[in-house]
């Protein structure tokens, strides 16, 4: 890894100000909406209050999206040949990865303050400090894997476009991650086996430790191997992906 | 840094610079049936510090073959060695670096930040400033790379290239959209460059380029090395003239016979009416095509890239090349 490098990428990105109010500022909006569409919001919900849990999925989102629109942006330098560049270069491709996983970091840990600070604000409150530091930390480093889907995702339909095409993929994501409106039934069952739900429940897990909420009032348990069985196995998947599609870069166009 | 500089010293004096054998590269045909052969089987060995042309149209395998020795592509059979070792063990070291005609650059990165982007990537940051100034880039430091020109962009990848100090220096078609005056500008910058004992491997279309600047030449065309040799004699091969006129009905025989005694005249064709004679005795012929001859609608024009290839390939002297290949191969 090269911190010039890094420095230099990291800056650029910054620079990109509407992608910064989209990825920053959407997710805040969404949880003023959401956050206020349940009662006071105030019900204790484990070990943290409802519009503490509706924080937590935003923050989630949040996170997601930077680090897949960041991650997007970086198949559409491939596509625009830079990655031919950099192969005239000692980078090998997993560094190119690592790089970008670690700029698109960055970039979420704003997207995930920003929503956190909301929640200060508008009365999102849990039992205990460390739930909100454990909550936020797990929100912000989790999301490294969808940096690796919006990679995998960009590269794979190449073109312009494919930064839109993997952040409207993850609105459906986001859905079967049970961040949006609670989910019950045959579909709880078929999102557990999809991407988001695993880094959701495990940011919901300082506060709930896997309990899942459906809109009758049912209360379900999920496992904490499960959850991180699903993480890391989406993660190997999308990473084999991008390194896949980081030496397809090298060719032309 | 002492020892492997001497020991890269004494190197080059027995490994070529590149030695490519029996290269091939096919890729998927676009309908998913069959494949297309880019690459069919081209050997090429170069010295160090040498400065080779490889001269062909668009779509002759240049860009793939050099994509290959830079380590960007793999083949699909064959053997490359750049100073005796793979591309990518050479990339790695530094010893070859390429201004890649289809090479991306980042829009919205500064020309300032690119360089030292790579160079650090390079482990070559005490290089920037010259590197900027060499390729001159000072004045452009600060602006966005989607804020120049072509032409200044292309100074921009030349100075990628120059970071790592390369011993090869490959160039794909580097002046390719550029004005008649930044190409100028751009082969002056690079004969200043050649004087360090580099070897120079560039991929152009311009005959031009070659005369001007490559002692050799290697052409290319179907995915096979047409000729190789010093690019004087190509020069002298493509100094022919063509000239054609119109003759009276019936007498395009006679008249091609005629035109075949002319001292100078190498070929005669008649299409019709139509008679052509080529060679360096184009004048001689072109008088008496509109004098003895009886000719009208007399033109007289230099071969084309298309017509040089078929003068050398169709002089017997390169052997192994035959002007049936095909690109496409069904399999």
């Amino acid at each position: 890894m090269n911190a010039t490098y890094l420095a230099i990428d990291l800056k650029r990105q910054l620079r990109d100000v509407m992608n910064i109010a989209f990825v920053v500022g959407l997710p805040v909006v969404m949880y003023i909406v959401f956050g206020s569409t349940f009662g006071s919001g105030d019900e204790q919900q484990g070990a943290a209050n409802v519009k503490f849990y509706v924080m937590t999925s935003m923050a989630v989102y949040a996170a997601a999206v930077a680090t897949t629109s960041s991650a997007g942006q970086a198949a559409i330098e491939l596509l625009q040949g830079w990655g031919r560049q950099i192969g005239l270069t000692p980078m090998r491709p997993a560094d190119y990865v690592g790089t970008k996983v670690l700029v698109s970091l960055v970039v979420a840990a704003g997207g995930v303050a920003a929503v956190f600070l909301a929640g200060v604000c508008t009365g999102a409150r849990a039992d205990s400090w460390t739930t909100w530091l454990y909550t936020g930390l797990i929100a912000w480093l989790l999301s490294a894997i969808f940096a690796l889907y919006g990679l995998a995702i960009a590269q794979t339909f190449r073109s312009e476009s494919s930064v839109g095409i993997a952040s409207a993929g993850l609105v459906l994501l986001a859905f079967f991650g049970n961040l949006f409106v609670p989910l019950g039934g045959t579909i709880l069952t078929i999102a557990r086996f999809t991407p988001l739900y695993g880094f959701a429940a495990l940011a919901r897990w300082p506060s709930l430790e896997g309990k899942v909420f459906d809109t009758s009032g049912n209360v379900f348990q999920d496992e904490l191997w499960w959850l991180i069985l699903n993480w890391v196995g989406w993660a190997a998947i999308f990473g084999l992906l991008s390194v896949w599609a980081v030496r397809r870069g090298r060719r032309r166009q | 840094m002492v020892e492997s500089r001497v020991s890269g010293h004494i190197r080059d004096m027995t490994t070529p610079a590149l030695r490519v054998a029996d290269l091939r590269k096919e890729y998927p045909g676009r309908s998913g049936h069959g494949t297309v052969v880019a690459v069919d089987g081209i050997d090429v060995e170069i010295a160090a510090g040498e400065i080779v042309a490889f001269l062909g149209p668009n779509g002759a395998g240049k860009t793939t073959t050099l994509d290959i020795v830079l380590g960007l592509v793999p083949p699909t059979s064959g053997t490359v060695e750049v100073l005796g070792v793979t591309p990518r063990q050479a990339v790695t070291a530094g010893h070859v670096s390429a201004v890649l005609q289809t090479g991306g650059l980042l829009r919205d990165l500064r020309v300032d930040e690119t360089v030292r982007a790579i160079a650090a990537l390079h482990g070559a940051r005490s290089r920037v400033d010259e590197v900027i100034r060499r390729a001159g880039l000072t004045e452009l430091a600060g602006r966005k790379v989607g804020h120049c020109s072509g032409g200044e962009q292309q100074r921009l990848r030349f100075a990628l290239a120059l970071l790592p100090d390369p011993q090869i220096l490959v160039l794909d078609e580097p002046t390719a959209g550029m004005d008649a005056a930044a190409r100028r500008d751009f082969w002056e910058t690079m004969r200043a460059e050649t004087h360090e004992g580099r070897t120079v491997v560039f991929a152009t279309h311009y005959l031009e380029e070659a005369q001007a600047f490559a002692p050799r030449t290697v052409l290319i065309d179907h995915g096979k090395v047409r000729a190789d040799r010093p690019t004087d004699e190509l020069r002298n091969l493509v100094g022919d003239r063509v000239a054609t006129a119109t003759v009276a009905p019936g007498t395009a025989r006679a008249a091609a016979e005629a035109l075949a005694a002319i001292p100078g005249v190498r070929e005669v064709h008649a299409h019709g009416d139509r008679v052509s004679a080529t060679g360096t005795g184009s004048d001689a012929a072109a008088l008496a095509l509109l004098t003895t001859l009886g000719g009208r609608d007399l033109e007289v024009s230099a071969p084309s890239l298309e017509s040089a290839f078929f003068a050398l390939t169709a002089s017997g002297e390169d052997a192994g090349a035959t002007a049936d290949t095909t690109k496409e191969t069904r399999r």
